[in-house]
């Protein structure tokens, strides 16, 4: 069972639905992203097994129990704010031990707790610091003990990295994570940084506009995205619409607007599902000169736009089917304007939704 | 419940003012349309009538009016500065200009009697040097109220509008000087336009105030120059004609409202034209 | 910026000294031996300081003034804490009614207040006077408080409120834990602000004395009318220190450009 299952949750009233029949389910011990790009929900979801937010239909089942209209403070689940949140007044020891002290912790035990905590996070020297004295980072690490502490259920963290700066980000995420692992704690994290979250994940959901697009692990999301919107999320840039023809235990034959034949390697999870559209890397798709590609899987096109971009070019493509974007490495390179034919390898298509 | 909490909150202190404050100020209205016969305007009637009393209303009036004027003539340039003051020492010249509020109206307006008085302050210097050989009559007067009411309430038109030219966009004149307009034009043309709001709110401020102000006419006016505020205290406390008191009481009431409900109007058309 | 032009810092200047002038006079012209009140004085004398405490009637509404007041700031910020932190935190339907509401005293002419709250308070319901007058006191503070609490509001990062929720912390725990803690300075200046405003008020207190009860404004202006000698002018100049001094207290708490609305 499910440590958190999230059924058919719908939040936002009238015009304004945010989240509309909502399913989620974590697994106890894993850590969980919410991604996607700003206004897809993640935060509201996460607000709402927070408690923050009451849903409007639906059920929120938390280790078995009904925890749909449990009050914030009665939860019990630890939750990092974007800003922190820190107490102003109050130092680091303090701000840390308000959980303990709520729940009627023994005083000799909140100082074990909380020096144990602050250590863990490396900031025992600054127990007698005021948040206003702390850098952005330090904050960042007092918030986390300071959830942490109290030994929650759950951990919830609400983008907790994007006011650092980018080289912090790397260190922190992988401090949190490594924290996350040794004791164990199911999380769920809120972030809109693709590269943030499928380094830490133990699964992935993209969101868009309200609903899971994908919920996988990171490397099957970035393998074989299920949706256009994912699929782009994750680096896909071209598409191409495409028709099912026929299709084998082995592979899938499909047809372009203009009748070229696409060939793609038949994936278990293609099985019931109808491919709408063919997609693939600018890395993977083959760029080279006129004519050395007919038939299935090419098309031909001219150079409109050239980028270098370090180790390769980086070419728009117009063809019939629309404007490719592919790479290339700089030892070969194409002018603009020049014709060029593009092939698409069949085991680098992906189709999607 | 957890929806509505709010109003837990609002309720101690609004049954408290409803209850204490604007109970008995609807009791006081309304007593003055009643009497034994029922509803009527009569008492109204009789105060227009009386001269004494149109008197008295017309004069206060007409010295608010003289001293939201002179406050705002006067607390405009003064708020200007204080508005382009560096920001450090802007508190200090705020606290000046607010402390003289903070002192009562009896210590306010007593200053004054000791400046215009007989053998006041100013009767003294002007007899010395020799412009006058008999002290001046300055105070028990219409003009020593005036200078009360602007003394009383020129702080506060000056807050009013340093509110409003701190949040003016700096850069707005250099870009009208920039287009070709002197200091001066880019002032009428950009920054005396922006202050608006703030001048009226210190003018219905001061407006008002001077209205129904009582320390500061009672001892610079004498009995010569009764306002409202000091006829309606003689009528409760000296006259023990309460009815009238009630009368003049829902008059200044009535006043204030309208004239500030008149200038705010006025305001937000001047604000929708823009 | 500009260098402000010479003109402008001269008029500024000197609508300052009109403002200060008339204070300055009074506290030089209450250490002048004469009985009558002459600028400059012609020596310096502490006679008439000590004449204040002489006056029994300055010495008694002195400590009712500031009973009342004490008590009556007290009361209102009881009554308008919560008022004015529900209006800054919610939005919700009437809200802006009880806004008015909440400001309301300061719209309603001191006297006309005090007029109608000795009518039927006093008169009509029998309250005593004692209670009236602290009525009529918290009606009239509990503007500046809503005013100020509000404004202290206005910049609050509400999330440490979310934050001591999921730590465990009650709605009611956390206002007193978290909220009032970080809007200490903001309630500092709203009981200095009250008090002084309460403490010389003229208008509502003028109604509601009686055998027994008066402020000490009151009993200043009684004395002005019949007395013109500058033992007032010493009670001012005290009167002056001890606002100063609450001005001091505000400026570290709160800071002064807080005045500018």
């Amino acid at each position: 069972m499910s440590l958190i299952s999230l059924e058919k949750i719908t939040v936002g009233y009238g015009n304004n639905i945010i989240l509309k029949d909502l399913d989620l389910k974590v697994e106890k011990g894993q850590l969980v992203s919410l991604l996607g790009p700003s206004g897809c929900g993640k935060t509201t979801t996460l607000r709402l097994i927070a408690g923050f937010l009451d849903l409007q239909s639906g059920k929120f089942i938390f280790d078995g129990k009904d925890y749909s209209h449990i009050p914030v403070h009665k939860r019990n689940f630890g939750f990092v704010f974007q800003s922190y949140a820190l107490f102003p007044h109050l130092n680091v020891f303090e701000n840390v031990a308000f959980g303990l002290k709520l729940r009627k912790v023994d005083k000799s035990e909140i100082k074990n707790r909380v020096e144990e905590m602050l250590k863990i996070v490396d900031l025992l020297d600054y127990a007698n610091r005021f948040p206003a004295e702390l850098s952005g980072g330090q904050r960042q690490r007092v918030a986390l003990a300071r959830a942490l502490v109290i030994k929650p259920d759950l951990l919830l963290l609400d983008e907790p990295l994007s006011n650092l700066d980018a080289k912090l980000r790397v260190k922190m995420r992988v401090e949190i994570r490594k924290i996350q692992q040794e004791l164990g704690i199911t999380t769920v994290y809120v972030t809109h940084d693709q590269e943030e979250c499928f380094s830490i994940s133990d699964k992935v959901a993209v969101m868009n506009n309200g609903i899971i697009e994908q919920m996988d692990e990171p490397a099957r999301i970035y393998k074989y995205p299920a949706t256009e919107f994912v699929a782009r999320f994750v680096g896909f840039e071209n598409f191409i619409d495409l028709q099912l023809i026929s299709k084998d235990d082995k592979t899938l034959v499909l047809k372009a607007k203009n009748n070229t034949e696409f060939v793609v390697d038949n994936l278990d999870l293609y099985k019931g599902i109808e491919p709408k559209k063919g997609a693939i890397r600018p890395d993977d798709l083959k760029i080279s000169s006129i004519g050395s590609h007919e038939g299935s899987n090419a098309i031909n096109g001219q150079v409109l736009v050239r980028t270098f971009l370090g180790r390769d070019y980086q070419y728009e493509v117009k063809t019939e089917l629309g404007n490719f974007i592919v790479n290339h490495e700089a030892l070969e390179i194409f002018e603009v304007g020049e014709k060029v034919s593009l092939y698409f390898p069949k085991d680098k298509i992906i189709l999607v939704k | 419940m957890k929806k509505y909490s709010f109003y837990l909150l609002l309720a101690p202190g609004f049954i408290f003012l409803f209850v204490f404050a604007i109970l008995p100020l609807i009791m006081v209205i309304s007593g003055s349309f009643t009497t034994e016969e029922g509803i009527t305007i009569s008492r109204y009637i009789d105060f227009f009538k009386d001269g004494y009393y149109t008197t008295i209303l017309l004069r206060t009036m007409k010295l608010s009016l003289i001293a939201t004027i002179v406050a705002a003539v006067f607390g405009f340039p003064t708020a200007y500065y204080i508005s382009k003051t560096n920001i450090n020492k802007r508190g200090l010249y705020i606290a000046f200009a607010v402390f003289p509020m903070l002192t009562s109206p009896v210590v306010r307006s007593f200053s004054w009697m000791v400046i215009l008085g007989k053998y006041g302050i100013v009767n003294n210097l002007l007899t010395k040097i020799g412009i006058i050989k008999e002290p001046l009559s300055l105070l028990y007067n219409e003009f020593s109220i005036v200078i009360g009411f602007v003394y009383l309430f020129m702080p506060l038109m000056i807050l009013s509008l340093v509110g409003v030219l701190e949040n003016i966009d700096k850069d707005l004149v250099a870009a009208a000087e920039s287009l070709g307009a002197t200091r001066f034009k880019a002032f009428m043309k950009v920054v005396f336009p922006l202050s608006i709001p703030g001048l009226i709110v210190g003018s219905v401020l001061v407006f008002t105030g001077s209205l129904t102000a009582y320390t500061t006419p009672q001892l610079l006016g004498g009995t010569k120059s009764r306002v409202l505020a000091t006829v309606m205290y003689q009528n409760a406390m000296t006259l023990f004609d309460w009815d009238t008191a009630a009368v003049v009481a829902t008059v200044m009431i009535v006043v204030t409202i309208v004239i500030s409900g008149l200038i705010n109007s006025f305001a937000r058309r001047l604000d929708s034209r823009r | 910026m500009h260098k402000t032009s010479k003109g402008l810092k001269i008029f500024a200047f000197l609508v300052y000294f009109f403002l200060l002038a008339p204070l300055v006079i009074i506290v030089f012209a209450s250490f002048g031996p004469d009985k009558s009140l002459t600028f400059p004085p012609r020596g310096f004398s502490l006679k008439w300081m000590a004449n204040i405490f002489k006056v029994e009637m300055f010495r008694k509404t002195f400590l009712i003034s500031i009973k009342i007041s004490v008590i009556g700031t007290l009361i209102a910020l009881v009554l308008g804490i919560p008022a004015a932190y529900a209006l800054s935190r919610y939005n919700f339907r009437g809200k802006s009614f009880f806004n008015g509401i909440f400001l309301s005293p300061a719209l309603i002419p001191g006297i006309v207040l005090g007029f109608s709250l000795l009518k039927y308070l006093v008169i009509y319901f029998k309250l005593p006077i004692y209670t009236s007058l602290l009525i009529g006191h918290v009606i009239i503070i509990i503007p500046y408080i809503i005013r100020v609490i509000s404004s202290s509001l206005s910049n609050f990062d509400y999330s440490i409120e979310e934050a001591s929720m999921s730590l465990g912390a009650n709605k009611v725990k956390t206002f007193f834990t978290v909220v009032l803690p970080n809007i200490r300075s903001g309630v500092i200046a709203a009981f200095i602000l009250a008090f002084i405003n309460s403490f010389n008020n003229v208008p509502v207190s003028l109604f509601l004395t009686g055998p027994g009860l008066s402020t000490l404004p009151i009993q200043m202006l009684i004395y002005v009318e019949y007395n013109f000698d500058p033992t007032i002018a010493a009670l001012s100049v005290i009167l002056m220190a001890m606002t100063a001094v609450l001005m001091f207290i505000i400026e570290k708490t709160l800071g002064l450009s807080y005045f500018a609305k």
